[in-house]
C-alpha cells in the first residue's frame, strides 16, 4: 500500500521548502521530496574544497519577503542575516566605491561626475517612488487579463494610485517597463563605472545587454530589495545562502512537514485529468491529493507529466517559454584578499560587492560576445567576499570569494565545443579577468570550482542554466508566467500546482512564489470543503 | 477656457499675413496632411517648411533625368482613411506588385521569394530544405499577424487613450491595448497581443520558423528596418506588427507590405500639397522656424529665420520631436525634467540612402531570366543571410562604426513604374542600414562616403554580376545628411526609434504621446508620435483632429 499524504512537494528549494512550510503550518501532512542528497537548490551552500564553505550558486539575498521570514518565524529557525554595506566598481583609471554614507557616496560620485553628484538623489527619489508604488504587486498572484474580474479588486487601488501619480513618476515607470538600463540610467548619469555597474542589475540572468529595450524591467525586479522594510538593501545571510534554505526548511519541520533526500521523481501519477501522486526514480508510487512542483516550468510540464497529459496550446506555450542561461558561478578558496591597484585604504571596499563593470561600453561587448555564442572575452562579475562579514566560511584568516560570471551563454557557438570543453579555460579567463585589476588575486588561489550553465542545469536542475527559472522578459512576467491564463499556480492538471520562480513573480531569493502558491493551494482546499 | 480666451482673441485680431490660427511646422508628408485637414475644418492654416521644397522625406529626386525615390521608396501604410478623406483618389496611384520581397542569399546563390498571396510563398517554400515544416510555419505566423494585425490596423487612427482615467487596472490595461478593438479580437489573439508586443522579432519568428535562417532572418528584418536595433532586440516584434496590419487597403501579413506611388514618393507629397491648398491653407518653403514663442506656458506664435514672426495661438509641429521641444522652445517652457527625459530617448539613426542609376537592369543570378526574373525584381530585394549576420552589422554602429557588411534593402522603381525612366535606364534604390550619424573615428567626409557606398555595390555585385559596371550615377544620403539637411536629430529617418520603448502614447515619451503637450496650444506630430514612420499620414491626420476637437470645445 503506497504511502500518502495532503499534499506533495517535488524540490527541496528555497520555494518548495516555503510552499512546504505554510502547508504544513495549516495543518496538511506534507512531504517535501528532494532529488539531491542535499537541501536548498540554487540556495546552497556545500564545501568542494575542504574547510571553505561557498555559496554555490546564488550568493546575495534582497527579496527574500518580510511575510516569510515573519510568517514562518526564521529568526527562530536560525536565519541571520549582515547587511551588505556598498559596492565597489574597479575602473582602469580609479575606481568608484559606494558605501551606506550617503555623503560619502556623493562625494565619490563627484570625483567621476558633477552631473551624476547633483542627479543622484532626484534619481533615489524617482526609483523609491516607482519601487513603492509597484512593489505590493510581488505579494499578490497576478491577475489575469480575462480572469474573474475579482481578481483585479487587490489591484484596483494601484491602479487608482497610477493616475495620481506625478507625471515624472509615472512616465519613469513606464520608461523602466519598456526601455533598457542603459537608456534609464542615462537620464542622470554618465560617469562610466556608475553607469557601467548599476546596469547591471537590468542583465543578471537575462540574455540581453544593458542597451537592449526590456532591461529597465529586470533592474526594477532587482531593486523590490528590501531588508527588514528598508529598501533596496541586499543581505548576505551567515552560513552562505544556504543557511536561508535551511532556516525553512527547519520551519516546515517545526510545523511537522516531512522531508526527504535522495528521492528524484521520475513521473507524476495521473487518475483521469487530476494528479494523485508521484512516482519516484526507484519505483516507490506516494499518493496525496495534491502535488505541487517546485521545479521549473520545463521539468514541471515536459518532462514530469506522461506525454500527451496537457492540452496542445498550453504544451507550445511551455515550449516557447524562454530560459536561456548567460551566466556562470566561480568561487574561490583564497589564502588572503587580494589587493585592487586602485582602491582605497584598508579593507572596506571589499566588504560589499566588488564589481567589475567599469564601463558601459564592456558591459554592452560581453554581451555581443554571448549573443553570438561566445563567453565574453571579458565578463562582467559580480563577487562578494563573505569571510570579511563572517568568518566561520573558511578556515581562520582565508578567504572565500564568489564570483557571479555573465556572459556564459548556455547555448555556445559550434566552434567551442560544449561547455565541459572550455569550463577550465573559462575559469582561467575569470581569474584573468579579476587579475587585470587586482594583480596578486591569481596568486591568492587554493582552490576554485566552476559552476558554469552545464553544470547549474545537471547539478541544480536549472533548464539551460537559467537561475532565475526563465528569464525575467516583459513577456514572460505577471499574468504570462509561465503562461498567460495560468499565472496563478494552478495548472491544466487538476491537483497539480506550481510553486516555482517559472510563476508570478519570478526568481531570486524571494520565497513569494512558493508562499503565494501555498495561499492559493490553501484558498482552493478551503473553497472545495 | 484659456484656449477659448484665446481663440476670441485671434479672432479678433487682423487677418494679417503673419498670423493665423494654427502655424502647422514641416512640409513632409505629414505636415501637408495635418495643414490639409485643418483647412479643411475651415482653421487658419500656415504651413512652414523650411527646405526648398515640399514633401520631406517623401522626395522624388532627378538623377540625371530619371526620376529617383530620394529617401522613403515605399509607400505601404498610407492611411485609405486619410486619402478619401482628403480626396486624393484621382490624383494618387499606389501600386502594389505580386512579389513583396526577393532576397538572394549572398553567398550560396539560393533566393526566397514571398508573394503577396501567401498560399503562393509557402509553394515556394515547401521546396526548400525542411520546407513543409517551414511552410506550415510561415503560414501559421500568416494567419496569425493577419488577425492581429486588422486590431492595428483600427489603432492607426487616433489618440492613443490615457492610462489615467480607469478604475481599475483591467480598464488601464485594455486602455493600453486599445479597448474597443482590443476587446472584439478572439482572446486567444488578445493574449497573444499582451505577449508579443515587448518581445524580438526574431524570438517571435523563430516561435513559428526553426530551420530556415535565411528566411527568418528575412522576416525579422522588419522589425529592425529603419531603427537602431538588431531583430534580438525586445520590442522589435511591435514594428512587425505594424508592418504586418491588414485591413482598409492594408495587406501586410508576414512578408509586410511592398507599396509604391506611381510618379514616385514626391507625387504623394505634391498631391497633398494641392489637397491642403485646395482647402485654403497658406504654404510656405524656405521658411525656417527658428523658435517657438511662448507666453506663461502658452502658444503665442512662431519666429522665423528671417526674423518675421507669424503670431498663432496654436502650432501643430511635425518635426522631430527632440528639434520642437528641445531646439526651438527653452527650459523655462518645457522644464528641466521632459528635457532630461526627451534628450535620452533614443534618436540615433542608423539608416542611409543610396540610390544607383544604371545603364540598364541588372540580372540577378538567382532570381533567373527574363520575365520571371522581372517579375521577383519588383519586389524589395533584400540582401541579408542570418539573423546573428543583422546582430553583427548592427554591433558595429554600437559603438561608432559602420557595418561592414550592412543590410541592404533594394527597390527598383522604375521597373514597377515605367513613367519614370523612358530609356531603359534603371534605379537601384538602396535602404542601406547600418551606419551611424556620428562616427567614432573620422568623419562622414567624400573618403568615407566613397568606400561606404563601395562596400554596398560590392555587395550587390556578389548577387548581381556586372552591376557595377551598369551604374553611371550614384547618390548617397547618410543620417548625419538627414541630420544636417532634413533636420532630423540625430540623423534617424523614423524621428525617434521604433519599437515597444517608445510606442503609442510613450511615442516619444509618456506625457507627450498623445499629440498635446503640457505647454498650452502646441500639439505634437510627425513620425516621433504615434503611430510612427512611414509614409502613413496618420500621426499627420490624428494630431489635427486632436486640434480641431481642442478648437471646436474652445469655440462652444
Amino acid at each position: 500500500m503506497a504511502e500518502r499524504y495532503n499534499a506533495i512537494v517535488i524540490g527541496g528549494g528555497h520555494n518548495g521548502l516555503t510552499t512546504a512550510a505554510y502547508l504544513a503550518k495549516a495543518g496538511l501532512n506534507t512531504l517535501v521530496l528532494e532529488r539531491r542528497s542535499i537541501l536548498g537548490g540554487a540556495t546552497l551552500t556545500e564545501s568542494p574544497v575542504p574547510g571553505y564553505k561557498f555559496s554555490v550558486a546564488s550568493y546575495l539575498v534582497s527579496l527574500l519577503r518580510p511575510q516569510v521570514i515573519r510568517e514562518l518565524d526564521l529568526a527562530k529557525h536560525g536565519l541571520q542575516m549582515a547587511p551588505s554595506v556598498g559596492t565597489y566598481t574597479a575602473h582602469w583609471d580609479g575606481y568608484l566605491d559606494r558605501r551606506t554614507d550617503h555623503a560619502d557616496t556623493i562625494r565619490e560620485i563627484r570625483k567621476w561626475s558633477h552631473r551624476d553628484a547633483d542627479n543622484y538623489d532626484d534619481f533615489k527619489q524617482t526609483v523609491t517612488d516607482i519601487t513603492r508604488f509597484i512593489r505590493p504587486a510581488i505579494d499578490i498572484p497576478a491577475p489575469d487579463p480575462y480572469g474573474d474580474p475579482h481578481e483585479w479588486l487587490a489591484y484596483a487601488g494601484l491602479a487608482k494610485d497610477f493616475g495620481h501619480l506625478p507625471l515624472r513618476t509615472k512616465g519613469a515607470l513606464l520608461d523602466l517597463i519598456t526601455g533598457s538600463a542603459y537608456d534609464f540610467l542615462s537620464r542622470w548619469f554618465e560617469g562610466e563605472p556608475l553607469v557601467g555597474t548599476m546596469s547591471a542589475s537590468g542583465i543578471i540572468g537575462t540574455f540581453l545587454g544593458i542597451k537592449s529595450p526590456g532591461t529597465g524591467m529586470v533592474f526594477l525586479h532587482h531593486y523590490f530589495g528590501e531588508i527588514d522594510g528598508s529598501f533596496r538593501e541586499w543581505a548576505l545571510p551567515q552560513g552562505g545562502t544556504g543557511a536561508v534554505a535551511t532556516a525553512i526548511a527547519n520551519a516546515a519541520l517545526f510545523h511537522g512537514a516531512k522531508i526527504r533526500t535522495d528521492a528524484p521523481v521520475r513521473q507524476i501519477l495521473l487518475k483521469g485529468e487530476r494528479a494523485i501522486g508521484v512516482v519516484l526514480e526507484s519505483g516507490e508510487e506516494i499518493h496525496a491529493d495534491t502535488v505541487v512542483s517546485a521545479a521549473d516550468a520545463k521539468h514541471t510540464f515536459l518532462e514530469m507529466l506522461p506525454a500527451g497529459s496537457l492540452p496542445n496550446d498550453f504544451e507550445r506555450a511551455v515550449r516557447n517559454f524562454k530560459f536561456r542561461g548567460s551566466s556562470a558561478k566561480v568561487n574561490f578558496a583564497l589564502d588572503g584578499l587580494p589587493t585592487f591597484t586602485a582602491a582605497p585604504p584598508g579593507t572596506g571596499h571589499l566588504m560589499g560587492t566588488v564589481s567589475i563593470s567599469p564601463s558601459p561600453d564592456y558591459m554592452e561587448k560581453a554581451y555581443d560576445d554571448a549573443k553570438h555564442g561566445h563567453p565574453s572575452h571579458r565578463p562582467f562579475l559580480d563577487m562578494l567576499i563573505p569571510t570579511l562579514t563572517d568568518p566561520s566560511m573558511a578556515p581562520p584568516g582565508k578567504h572565500v570569494a564568489t564570483a557571479f560570471v555573465q556572459y556564459a551563454p548556455h547555448k555556445l557557438a559550434p566552434e567551442h565545443g560544449t561547455w565541459d570543453d572550455i569550463k577550465e579555460s573559462f575559469g582561467d579567463l575569470v581569474v584573468d579577468t579579476i587579475s587585470e585589476f587586482a594583480p596578486d588575486f591569481r596568486n591568492k588561489i587554493v582552490g576554485r570550482q566552476i559552476m558554469t550553465p552545464l553544470d547549474l542545469e545537471r547539478t541544480i536542475g536549472l533548464t539551460e542554466g537559467n537561475i532565475f527559472q526563465g528569464e525575467i522578459l516583459v513577456q514572460q512576467m505577471a499574468f504570462n508566467r509561465p503562461v498567460s491564463g495560468w499565472a496563478r499556480y494552478k495548472t491544466p492538471i487538476k491537483d497539480y500546482w506550481l510553486a516555482s520562480s517559472s510563476a508570478h513573480p519570478g526568481g531570486g531569493i524571494m520565497a513569494a512564489p512558493g508562499r503565494l502558491a501555498a495561499l492559493e493551494i490553501l484558498k482552493s482546499k478551503a473553497g472545495d470543503e | 477656457m484659456a484656449a477659448k480666451k484665446q481663440k476670441a482673441a485671434a479672432a479678433e485680431a487682423p487677418r494679417a499675413r503673419n498670423s493665423a490660427d494654427v502655424i502647422v511646422l514641416g512640409g513632409g508628408h505629414n505636415g501637408l496632411v495635418a495643414a490639409a485637414y485643418l483647412a479643411r475644418a475651415g482653421i487658419k492654416t500656415i504651413l512652414l517648411e523650411a527646405r526648398g521644397e515640399l514633401g520631406g522625406m517623401a522626395l522624388t529626386a532627378d538623377i540625371d533625368g530619371v526620376k529617383a525615390p530620394m529617401l522613403a521608396h515605399t509607400v505601404g501604410r498610407f492611411r485609405p482613411r486619410v486619402a478619401r478623406d482628403l480626396g486624393l483618389a484621382g490624383s494618387v496611384r499606389l501600386v502594389e506588385p505580386e512579389v513583396r520581397s526577393f532576397a538572394p542569399h549572398p553567398r550560396d546563390g539560393s533566393s526566397i521569394t514571398l508573394y503577396r498571396d501567401p498560399k503562393r510563398s509557402a509553394e515556394e517554400l515547401e521546396k526548400r530544405p525542411h520546407g513543409k515544416e517551414t511552410a506550415h510555419g510561415f503560414m501559421k505566423l500568416d494567419g496569425r499577424l493577419r488577425r492581429i494585425g486588422a486590431y492595428f490596423e483600427e489603432v492607426l487612427d487616433g489618440v492613443p487613450p490615457s492610462l489615467d482615467g480607469g478604475k481599475s487596472v483591467a480598464e488601464m490595461l485594455a486602455g493600453f491595448a486599445f479597448r474597443k478593438p482590443f476587446t472584439d479580437l478572439k482572446e486567444g489573439d488578445g493574449r497573444e497581443i499582451l505577449r508579443i508586443l515587448p518581445m524580438s522579432a526574431a524570438d517571435l519568428v523563430s516561435e513559428y520558423i526553426q530551420h530556415d535562417e535565411h528566411l527568418l532572418a528575412l522576416l525579422a528584418w522588419r522589425g529592425a528596418i529603419y531603427n537602431a536595433v538588431g531583430p534580438m532586440s525586445p520590442g522589435t516584434a511591435a514594428t512587425m506588427l505594424f508592418d504586418g496590419i491588414t485591413g482598409d487597403g492594408a495587406d501586410g501579413g508576414a512578408a509586410g507590405q511592398t507599396v509604391v506611388a506611381i510618379g514616385g514618393p514626391g507625387a504623394l507629397a505634391t498631391a497633398l500639397a494641392d489637397a491642403a491648398r485646395g482647402f485654403g491653407a497658406e504654404i510656405r518653403t524656405s521658411a525656417k522656424a527658428v523658435a517657438i514663442t511662448e507666453q506663461d506656458g502658452r502658444v503665442t506664435g512662431v519666429a522665423l529665420a528671417s526674423g518675421e514672426e507669424i503670431a498663432a495661438p496654436y502650432v501643430l509641429s511635425t518635426l522631430d520631436p527632440k528639434t520642437t521641444l528641445l531646439g526651438l522652445l527653452g527650459v523655462e517652457a518645457t522644464g528641466p525634467d521632459l528635457r532630461r527625459r526627451l534628450r535620452a530617448t533614443r534618436s540615433n539613426g542608423v539608416t542611409s540612402k543610396l540610390n544607383l542609376l544604371v545603364d540598364k537592369l541588372p540580372t540577378f543570378t538567382a532570381a533567373g531570366k527574363g520575365e520571371a526574373a522581372q517579375e521577383k525584381l519588383r519586389g524589395r530585394i533584400v540582401i541579408l543571410e542570418s539573423i546573428l549576420g543583422i546582430e553583427k552589422a548592427f554591433d558595429a554602429s554600437k559603438y561608432g562604426r559602420i557595418s561592414e557588411t550592412p543590410i541592404i534593402e533594394a527597390l527598383i522603381p522604375t521597373l514597377i513604374d515605367p513613367s519614370l525612366a523612358s530609356d531603359g535606364r534603371h534605379i537601384v534604390s538602396c535602404v542601406v542600414q547600418y551606419a551611424p550619424a556620428v562616427l567614432k573615428d573620422g568623419e562622414w567626409d567624400e573618403a568615407t562616403r566613397k568606400s561606404f557606398a563601395d562596400s554596398v555595390v560590392d555587395q550587390l555585385e556578389q548577387v548581381a554580376p556586372g552591376i557595377t559596371n551598369l551604374i553611371s550615377a550614384r547618390q548617397l544620403i547618410t543620417p548625419a545628411d538627414l541630420q544636417n539637411d532634413w533636420g532630423a536629430t540625430g540623423g534617424h529617418a523614423m524621428h525617434v526609434n521604433e519599437g515597444f520603448d517608445q510606442f503609442a502614447q510613450w511615442r516619444p515619451l509618456y506625457g507627450i504621446g498623445r499629440y498635446e503637450t503640457a505647454i498650452e496650444g502646441l500639439f505634437l506630430s510627425g513620425a516621433g508620435t504615434h503611430p510612427g514612420g512611414g509614409v502613413t499620414g496618420a500621426p499627420g491626420a490624428n494630431a489635427a483632429e486632436a486640434l480641431i476637437r481642442t478648437l471646436r470645445r474652445a469655440a462652444d
